[in-house]
């Protein structure tokens, strides 16, 4: 992804969907087209808006989709979008059923298409792009890679980070299911040469963190890694805001997360200011 | 959606489930022999708690509950059995497929089972008769099919994130469901419109999670304000509540979620830690102002973000703390 990504935004007339475009443009990114689906012939910051997917890559070529579509439709847009043969789909709409998810994500998998979501803030290449909501002030470009299930808590870490900067900052979601893991993630800021280290920012539920220990225990991850994980005060069975965060069967509790990474060497920050000091 | 046992039994015959023959009352009924008299609360533990009566006097052991502040009351035959077992089916994370777990002993807390079968049955076959062999062969039990084959439906069909048996009784007429635990996801009630009718529930899903301490916690995202919490535990304090107010907040639902905090008679003070994005800092303040005057309980604010110097502004006109960096709001805080 660098300032060439060309970018379809599907849900472009809505509220979510018109604002964000115009703050993705300010920054830079190419974005070419929009849909949404009866408003095709129109046109939100000057980008002309179609009624399918289809009909837009009639007219453009593009390398990736951000979706604002409400939930009871985003599925919908993000079969349109894996249907249409782009090969990045970021659905930023939160409060889509799990199963839905679930589906749609093994969907677009199989068919090589690489989703980051649901209930997501995107993705930003400091300087570069920016394909998602995240406020562009905490952002610079440098040399730290970070992958995170939140939102504001990732903008407050870029800021606290800002002095050295970002190479890329990828918000998976805070969905039980996602369609870009952590472990994928890592993995990918590990071949990078433009990241020299790592940062994970987790939370309680799932195991996604405990993975990522053991890729590193086994090698499998060179550079360093600091991570900070919310939640240590949460009861169990409640679910936090995210979807995802919360336990079941005592699976993915802080404890284990914590006990999983100080096992391989990864340093854990006690709050998310600690990171700082860490790296 | 947590639902009380008895509305989770309803489920559970609906997809063919077997579960014993009872009655839901909130006064006394007219019963015959031995009943299991069990309060509907949805908290769990409720045989630690004497929750769970067996006895023959059932209409004594209703009054003993309804003393008790209970309101509804399930009662239920006894059902001899030869022992128990656990069955639950939810979506797992890892494989982005259901899972169904099975243990050859009920009644237990599952956390800390070691003897536990998993299995996941992709979506896409759904559940063959070779999978209810396995569970079959590992739990020494037969007829499992509508167990299995039942809770998998609730899980794809009604949306639950957990569908769980625990204990699932075995008697010489079958498997029988003693208790139900079935929580369904949030995000798909608006499927299911018509059994929240049925169920006579109405839900509206709130971020609010309510815990021991007397900090009112609120932030702005679920990661943001658990660490918000997490924050004030490590500094010594003790957090009273989770609450997000969520992307985008406006005043009116700022001075929602502050008011609903302030109105818990344990909170002393309140931390309200905000990151604007698409969130408006001059929102948020107004509507911090709104409740500051009804709550009245200090309330310490880490503003920074989007329109950041207009919400300042009308904090600071309010005579409320704000603060740049959120380690100082919640070390003042704590003071």
């Amino acid at each position: 992804m660098d300032r060439n990504t060309r970018v379809l935004v599907q849900g472009i007339t809505g509220k979510e969907g018109s604002f964000h475009t115009g703050l993705m443009l300010s920054y830079g990114t190419k974005v070419v087209a929009g849909v949404s689906p009866g408003k095709g012939g129109s046109q939100v910051h000057g980008v002309p808006v179609y009624d399918t997917v289809e009909e837009a890559l009639k007219e453009h070529e593009v390398d990736a989709s951000i979706v604002f579509v409400p939930a009871r439709f985003a599925v919908n847009a993000a079969y349109e979008a894996v249907d249409s043969g782009i090969r990045l789909v970021v659905v930023v709409t939160e409060h889509i059923p799990v199963v839905d998810v679930a589906r749609v994500v093994k969907y677009a998998r199989e068919r090589g298409t690489r989703v980051i979501g649901p209930n997501c803030p995107g993705v930003i290449v400091p300087e570069e792009t920016l394909i998602g909501i995240m406020p562009t002030r905490a952002f610079r470009r440098g040399k730290i890679g970070i992958v995170s299930r939140s939102g504001t808590l990732t903008y407050e870490v870029a800021e606290i980070l800002k002095e050295y900067g970002q190479s890329t900052v990828i918000g998976i979601g805070g969905d039980p299911i996602v369609g870009t893991t952590m472990q994928e993630v890592v993995e990918m800021f590990d071949r990078d040469p433009e990241t020299e280290k790592i940062v994970v920012i987790g939370e309680i539920g799932g195991t996604m963190e405990e993975q990522v220990a053991k890729m590193k225990k086994e090698g499998k991850i060179k550079k360093e890694i600091v991570a900070y994980i919310a939640g240590s005060t949460a009861p169990r069975e409640k679910r936090m805001g995210h979807a995802g965060a919360v336990v079941y069967m005592g699976m993915g509790t802080y404890e284990s997360k914590v006990s999983a990474f100080k096992e391989t060497g990864i340093k854990i920050a006690k709050t998310p200011y600690e990171i700082k000091d860490l790296i | 959606m947590k639902l009380y046992e008895f509305e989770g039994k309803y489920l559970f015959s609906r997809v063919g489930i077997k579960v014993p023959k009872g009655v839901l009352t909130t006064g006394h009924v007219d019963w015959k022999g031995t009943a299991v008299v069990k309060a509907q609360v949805l908290e769990g533990s409720r045989g630690k708690r004497g929750l769970v009566k067996v006895t023959d006097d059932v209409n004594s052991a209703i009054d003993e509950l309804k003393k008790e502040g209970i309101e509804k009351v399930l009662v239920e035959e006894f059902v001899p059995h030869d022992r128990e077992i656990y069955v639950s089916a939810l979506m797992d994370r890892d494989t982005g497929e259901p899972m169904v777990i099975a243990s050859r002993h009920g009644g237990i807390d599952v956390e800390s089972s070691k003897d536990l079968y998993k299995r996941v049955i992709p979506m896409e076959r759904g559940v063959m008769p070779y999978d209810v062999i396995a569970f079959e062969k590992y739990l020494e039990v037969k007829g499992l099919d509508a167990v299995i084959k039942g809770l998998y439906s609730l899980v794809v069909d009604y949306d639950a994130e957990l569908a769980e048996i625990n204990p699932l009784a075995v008697t010489s007429s079958g498997l029988v469901a003693l208790d139900s635990k079935v929580i369904l996801d949030d995000n798909a009630l608006y499927k299911h419109e018509d059994l929240l009718k049925e169920l006579g529930r109405s839900y509206s899903p709130d971020s609010y999670v309510e815990l021991e301490g007397d900090v009112g916690i609120i932030g702005n995202g679920a990661g943001l304000t658990m660490a918000t919490m997490d924050l004030v535990k490590l500094l010594g304090g003790n957090p009273a509540d989770f609450m997000d107010v969520g992307g985008g907040a406006d005043a009116e639902r700022v001075r929602y979620c502050v008011e609903k905090v302030g109105s818990n008679p344990r909170v002393k003070k309140i931390i309200i830690n905000i990151y604007g994005g698409i969130t408006r800092c001059d929102d948020v303040a107004r509507g911090i102002v709104e409740a500051y005057s009804k709550v009245n309980k200090p309330i310490f604010v880490r503003l920074v973000g989007t329109n950041e110097e207009e919400g300042w502004k009308i904090l600071q006109g309010h005579g409320i703390k704000v603060y740049n960096n959120a380690l100082d709001a919640v070390r003042d805080a704590l003071r």
